[in-house]
């Protein structure tokens, strides 16, 4: 791996930059999303950031089971997100269609059926304490990542 | 006489075709059964004379034969709600709009449209609310011989 | 000037919700605004036909994170009527506390979202540390802190042991104080003052006429709250104010979400001196028996209606859920004429609006004007186009990856 890639690398583990898209959920997870940002939750502290516009996101936070009207722009959001994009779902909701299985108007199966998921979040809602165990548990997992392709060890992260 | 009384003899008083379709479920509950042809008088009435300014909403049922529409009003103040029953038949589900005595019953006049297939004469066009857009003309969910249709596609995953 | 048409979602940085909203500004003045309902339609009342009573009591919590309690109570007290259940005093007094606590919360809620739409971050900060009690409040009572599970049919889940009581009113002082402080700043600070005043208005008699509910309503002079009018739990017996403002702005809506908060905790006050004993809940059938019911309720968005039908089986017949925000979207319109176009945030989460509740178009049009719509194609081909004829520019080499 060349420098510029080492630190393109080292940038998105140590800051992963987050949007959030609500696929018609109940708001409850939103509102948990929101509360990790707040002062006891504090997700800044590990350098997440939310941002407002998809082109400018490493993850993409979803929550809520995917209605019919939602599809299409979330296929939209999640093409707009440059590579190398992460997708979290956040709540039972988004794993796996919750409570609203078996609604018309919803696709059943959660949000990996339109686009792929990299972690899972289960909770109704989500605690903030599962939110943040999720996305370290993810920055993780790419540290991993860049290990299996790399075979150097970067230094590891303090939070770990 | 209790106030719902009071207001039953008005109403029996002004429309004598609905005596005996009163129903005083307890305080503050009127329920009253109306025909297509008497309807927007009596609406008129409770709204102007009465004093039923606050809509509430308006709800709309398959029973069967018939769709039955129930509008419910209430008295500004003393809380009390008067909730006006009709019932068309599905062979000819239409019912004027009301959008004139009370402009935000828009939205609930298109759901009865969208949802159960009735027809609101005198509605300004507009968008369908609240089904998306590509649901199919013709199929309305909250009709009790709804099937949810077999053959839709299954979305395709773009590959991360 | 020609007037362009912005979108404005599904996907936005002020909106916590899937909704759209097409804007058609004139300079930096919105004209005219489109709404497109829909996003968060589940199809829940269709659901709730095809599951019991208790599993569609769940269903019905889930319809909003923020007022899951108002849903469920209005919806459980439906089918408490149907079927002619004396709900125990103490169970109503429980739900009444859990009412008011999640009032606050909300209002806090929305209090920090709306300094973060105007720019104030700090209030959201703020705010949200002062929610933080009222979660561990819900979560040391109901077990969650969102989505509380306290109803049942007959009653309530959980009672309320005298330790939680003396903690409750532990909180509601720190909240007491915390609330004075934010009374303080809306009233005292000019800044806010500046940013709020003749943002959104509403005169009085559009807001009846528009059917506004709820604190939009109160802002606007119309005093109506269905705790005092319809009363339902506790509240008839219970004495409070019901706050109004003449402002008719954003600013009033301030105001009265404030009051509010002072209000809660006295009600709060009133609930744990009065709580009466007895039991917590009383055995309600599977099958309910025919009949229907209306229920009106003071959620802390506005008024919530529910109506249920059984027909004598284990599910109902018909289910129908009237949200409050359903009510004051079809004011928004009328609040943006006129308005800025960055003004549009903050009006919109004036009405604290929740879709999720809304859901399960608002269309002005203006006559004789001829609708141009351009995809994201053409648009370039009509810059590519603009840039050679006015500034000698030719930037159609420049390749995209897309």
């Amino acid at each position: 791996m060349g420098v510029r890639e080492k630190i393109v690398t080292w940038a998105r583990m140590k800051s992963p930059w987050v949007i959030h898209f609500n696929t018609g959920s109940c708001n409850a997870c939103d509102i948990e999303i929101v509360d990790t940002l707040t002062p006891r939750y504090d997700v800044e502290r590990f350098g997440v950031q939310l941002k407002g516009t998809p082109r400018h996101a490493d993850v993409l936070l979803c929550s809520g089971p995917v209605t019919k009207q939602v599809r299409d722009r979330l296929v939209r959001v999640y093409e707009q997100m440059p590579e190398p994009k992460f997708v979290v779902a956040v709540g039972t909701c988004s794993c796996s269609g919750g409570v609203f299985n078996g609604c018309y108007n919803i696709h059943d199966g959660g949000i990996d059926q339109i686009i792929p998921v990299s972690a899972y979040i289960p909770g109704c809602p989500a605690r903030p304490e599962a939110i943040l165990d999720g996305v370290v548990k993810l920055l993780g997992s790419l540290q991993a990542k860049v290990e299996e392709n790399d075979g150097t060890r970067p230094a590891p992260l303090p939070f770990l | 006489m209790t106030n719902e009384e009071i207001i039953q003899q008005k109403i029996v008083n002004r429309f004598p075709a609905t005596e005996g379709k009163f129903r005083l479920q307890r305080a503050r509950r009127i329920w009253v059964e109306v025909t297509r042809e008497i309807f927007l008088p009596l609406f008129e009435f409770a709204k102007q004379e009465l004093k039923f300014v606050e809509f509430c909403t308006l709800t709309g049922l398959d029973e069967g034969e018939n769709l039955l529409f129930i509008y419910h009003l209430a008295q500004e103040y003393t809380g009390i709600v008067l909730n006006l029953k009709v019932a068309v038949p599905k062979s000819d589900p239409v019912i004027p709009t009301i959008t004139n005595f009370f402009p935000a019953a828009e939205l609930p006049e298109r759901e009865l449209e969208d949802l159960l297939g009735a027809k609101v004469a005198g509605l300004a066009p507009g968008p369908r609310y609240p089904l998306p857009d590509e649901w199919p003309a013709g199929d309305h969910p909250l009709r009790k011989d709804w099937q949810p249709r077999e053959d839709e596609a299954k979305p395709e995953v773009p590959h991360g | 000037m020609a007037k362009v048409t912005i979108p404005f979602g599904p996907q936005h940085p002020a909106l916590k919700e899937p909704e759209r909203f097409d804007l058609t500004i004139l300079g930096e003045r919105i004209v005219r605004l489109n709404a497109r309902l829909g996003y968060n339609h589940r199809g829940i009342e269709k659901a709730c036909e095809q599951r019991s009573y208790i599993s569609a009591l769940y269903l019905i919590e889930r319809i909003c994170g923020i007022c899951s309690h108002s849903h469920a109570t209005a919806f459980v007290q439906c089918v408490e009527e149907i079927a002619g259940l004396e709900v125990p005093a103490r169970a109503r007094y429980i739900r009444t506390l859990i009412a008011e606590l999640e009032r606050m919360h909300s209002h806090l809620l929305w209090l920090g979202v709306a300094g973060h739409e105007i720019g104030f971050d700090t209030l959201l900060m703020y705010t949200w540390r002062d929610r933080e009690v009222v979660m561990d409040l819900l979560a040391a009572l109901t077990g969650n802190r969102v989505n509380y599970g306290i109803n049942t049919i007959g009653g309530v889940r959980r009672d309320v042991s005298p330790e939680q009581c003396a903690e409750i009113l532990r909180g509601i002082d720190t909240l007491e104080e915390r609330t004075k402080y934010y009374m303080q700043l809306a009233t005292e600070d000019a800044m806010l003052a500046e940013r709020l005043v003749a943002v959104g208005s509403l005169c009085t008699e559009d807001a009846a006429r528009l059917g506004a509910v709820g604190p939009v309503a109160r802002a606007s002079n119309l005093n109506q709250d269905v705790r005092r009018d319809d009363p339902y739990a506790a509240y008839g017996e219970l004495d409070f104010k019901v706050i109004t403002d003449t402002h008719c702005d954003v600013y009033g809506r301030v105001l009265v979400r404030v009051g509010e908060l002072m209000e809660s905790c006295r009600i709060i006050c009133q609930v744990l001196s009065n709580l009466p004993e007895g039991p917590i809940a009383v055995k309600a059938p599977r099958k309910i028996p025919a009949g229907e019911a209306l229920t009106r309720y003071e959620a802390p968005r506005g008024e919530d209606v529910h109506y249920v039908r059984g027909n004598g089986t284990e599910r109902p017949e018909r289910v129908k859920v009237r949200a409050p925000t359903l009510a004051n979207v079809q004011a928004v319109s009328k609040m943006l004429e006129n308005n800025y176009l960055a003004d549009m945030p903050i009006v919109l989460a004036a009405i604290d609006p929740c879709f999720s509740c809304t859901d399960r178009a608002v269309v002005v049009r203006e006559a004789g004007c001829v609708e141009q719509r351009m995809d994201w194609k053409a648009l370039r081909l009509y810059g590519i186009e603009w840039y050679r004829k006015n500034r000698g520019i030719d930037c159609s080499k420049i390749k995209l990856r897309m």
